[in-house]
């Protein structure tokens, strides 16, 4: 049993199409939200993975270092997103 | 990759998939936050698996962060105005989506490194932006996406109120 780089990016194809899903099938702002979460793990997981297979001799920080930028992106704009659509009672 | 890490990858994986179905498709926000947890392990694993153990840390920590602020009943839903065709539109819009990706990973010899640029120079350009001027870079598409989410929402609570 292996891994390739084919198997992650599968992976990381099936993370970003299930993001943008449920970001466009939810009727709720807030619930749609949590689909770019899972269209930046998608993403980071396609850094990771190239980083780690296909820059042989090369420096594999630059997908990690992506990688890491892209989850705290995507917890800031959750954040973002639901501080905008605002708590429950402030108007 | 031997076949601990390889076991570990496909277990994560299917955790991390299965934490984004159950985000796309159970109801209640109390399920959905639970679902991104699982989402933020799974995802943990998978940058474990392939030695990105710094990744691996931030994602988990990032991720339940992002499963708390979803789960949390302090935020009010906001309805779409999104109409049902649109909406059907957009989730047959992400199964080509996923298709054409999946597509592009079977045949991923751009990976390969076998393309060198061509008459546009876009292997120069990929090394000054993701080599020389990476966070620079990161950090303008951050601000870039940040700025139109906002716009988004802003225009969506907008339309609700009228």
């Amino acid at each position: 049993m292996t891994v390739g780089l084919v198997v992650v990016l599968f992976v990381a194809a099936g993370l970003i199409a299930t993001g943008v899903f449920t970001a466009v099938w939810r009727r709720d702002l807030t619930a749609a939200l949590a689909g770019i979460p899972l269209m930046f793990a998608g993403a980071g997981v396609a850094f990771a993975g190239v980083a780690r297979f296909a820059t042989v001799g090369g420096p594999q920080l630059f997908g990690q270092e992506f990688a890491v930028v892209l989850a705290i992106g995507a917890t800031a704009l959750v954040a973002l997103g639901l501080g905008i659509a605002g708590r429950e009672g402030s108007r | 990759m031997d076949s601990l890490h390889a076991i570990g990858f496909y277990v994560s994986s299917g955790v991390s998939l299965a934490g984004g179905l159950g985000v796309a498709l159970l109801p209640g926000r109390d399920l959905r936050g639970l679902a991104l947890g699982v989402l933020g392990v799974g995802l943990g694993g998978i940058y474990l698996t392939l030695s990105a153990g710094l990744a691996a840390l931030v994602a988990a920590v990032c991720y339940l962060g992002c499963a708390a602020l979803v789960a949390s009943p302090q935020y009010r839903p906001v309805e779409g105005v999104v109409g049902s065709l649109w909406r059907q539109v957009g989730a047959i819009a992400a199964a080509i989506l996923l298709a054409v990706l999946a597509y592009s990973a079977f045949r991923g010899d751009f990976v390969h490194a076998s393309f060198y640029g061509g008459v546009f120079g876009v292997a120069n350009l990929g090394r000054v932006f993701f080599a020389h001027d990476a966070l620079a870079t990161e950090a303008v598409a951050l601000l870039v996406l940040a700025a139109f989410a906002g716009a988004t929402a802003m225009w969506r609570v907008r339309e609700r109120g009228r």
